[in-house]
């Protein structure tokens, strides 16, 4: 009896040294896991806005008012406003979106609803936000997890699965946690930009009392609820 | 510091040769029926791998229910279906511990491909194979009529299954 006891505690001692020898290499380096997510991106950015494309609106009054506000953003947070790739898209949604690669989609509805530029950068920061804490590709890597796991027990895989999640990318729906992390973020770069977050809770306010002259609230009713961000983003600014 | 890992090397790979060695002192002979089922139980496992790939829990049933089936076998064919299940009983909660950190790194955001889950998988990859290596040769030996009794195990089954 005591002899297997002390065979156990070998065999696990030698399981656990394996795995202890193992964990001293670098994976992530060799199998280069960081670069290959980047290259993914990029195709999954490239593909995903070749898709919309069509509809963008590269010049002109509106895009020039969003550009100078990621401009001012990115400027006092130290971010390459190059690496953003602002689109905008003639669409009467209320709706900004960030897309794989650094590609961030704002609709002309959500221009229109906003009632001055610091509702607009409010949206503007969040979304950038979003791109700086990785949230996309987050999203993204977790979606195609699901698509993984399902095709597995079903046996199913194919384009049913791939539309469906690239179309998850425009809703804008992503995980509660994630999306407070973002308001968090947001309301830092607005502060060291110079623009006072209240802008920004007032239109999540004004979105949460659902205006019907607002339109279509595509961007509101994916996230959650607005009148609660309103509020700890208020509580936040004020600190 | 550095260490001379030489000797550890040596007695790791002394422990690994014993965990397959022959034993030729099972109490009879067993006959040629005995020896295919003694033979199979380990082949359960190997059939279960390639059905079940990757539900960890598919081997462990197979070896399970082989082994409900052979209860009231002679004591030869007892002995080595125990022998199995045992083995696939720790395997099947190394693998579950993977299959559901895999799980989890899918699913959940606040979970990644890091440097420790990635030295879990290729550890899980290594015993999987080593496991597969010796069960492949047990059930070889078994199917000739020879004991095979591992490392642990052995002695394990010992104390589980009476004559």
């Amino acid at each position: 009896m005591k002899k297997t006891i002390l065979q156990a505690f070998i065999l696990l001692s030698m399981a656990a040294g394996i795995y202890l020898l193992i964990s001293r290499v670098d994976w992530m380096k060799l199998f280069r896991v960081e670069k290959m997510t980047d290259a993914l991106e990029q195709k999954l950015g490239d593909v995903v806005w070749a898709g919309m494309e069509e509809q963008a609106i590269e010049e002109g009054k509106e895009y020039d008012r969003v550009d100078s506000l990621v401009t001012a953003i990115c400027k006092s947070n130290g971010f390459e406003r190059k690496k953003i790739k602002l689109h905008i898209m003639g669409d009467s949604e209320v709706n900004a979106f960030a897309l794989p690669d650094r590609h961030m989609v704002v609709h002309t509805g959500l221009i229109n609803a906003v009632h001055n530029n610091d509702e607009l950068s409010g949206v503007l920061a969040h979304e950038i936000a979003h791109m700086e804490l990785s949230h996309v590709m987050k999203k993204l890597l977790k979606q195609m997890g699901y698509t993984l796991l399902i095709s597995i027990t079903t046996g199913e895989a194919g384009g049913g699965a791939i539309k469906e999640l690239l179309g998850m990318l425009s809703s804008t729906a992503y995980d509660r946690k994630l999306e407070k992390d973002a308001d968090i973020k947001a309301i830092e770069y607005l502060k060291k930009a110079g623009i006072s977050p209240n802008g920004f809770a007032d239109f999540l306010y004004r979105l949460g009392e659902k205006d019907g002259s607002l339109g279509s609230l595509s961007w509101i009713s994916t996230h959650p609820d607005s009148k609660e961000r309103a509020k700890y983003i208020r509580d936040e600014a004020g600190q | 510091m550095a260490i001379d890992c030489t000797g550890i090397v040596k007695l790791v790979l002394e422990h690994l040769q014993g965990s397959i060695k022959m034993s030729s002192t099972f109490i009879y002979h067993p006959t040629e029926s005995e020896a295919e089922k003694a033979s199979n139980s380990y082949l359960m496992s190997l059939i279960a791998i390639m059905v079940g790939f990757p539900l960890p829990i598919i081997n462990l049933m197979a070896t399970l229910f082989f082994y409900i089936a052979n209860r009231k076998s002679t004591y030869f064919v007892r002995w080595h279906c125990i022998q199995a299940l045992l083995s696939q009983l720790s395997l099947f909660v190394i693998n579950t511990i993977g299959f559901w950190w895999t799980v989890s790194v899918l699913v959940r955001e606040d979970e990644h491909v890091s440097n420790p889950y990635l030295a879990y998988i290729i550890t899980v990859f290594v015993v999987n194979i080593f496991e597969l290596a010796i069960t492949i040769s047990a059930a070889i030996k078994t199917r000739k009529g020879q004991h095979v009794s591992w490392w642990f195990y052995g002695p394990l089954t010992q104390m589980m299954c009476k004559p």
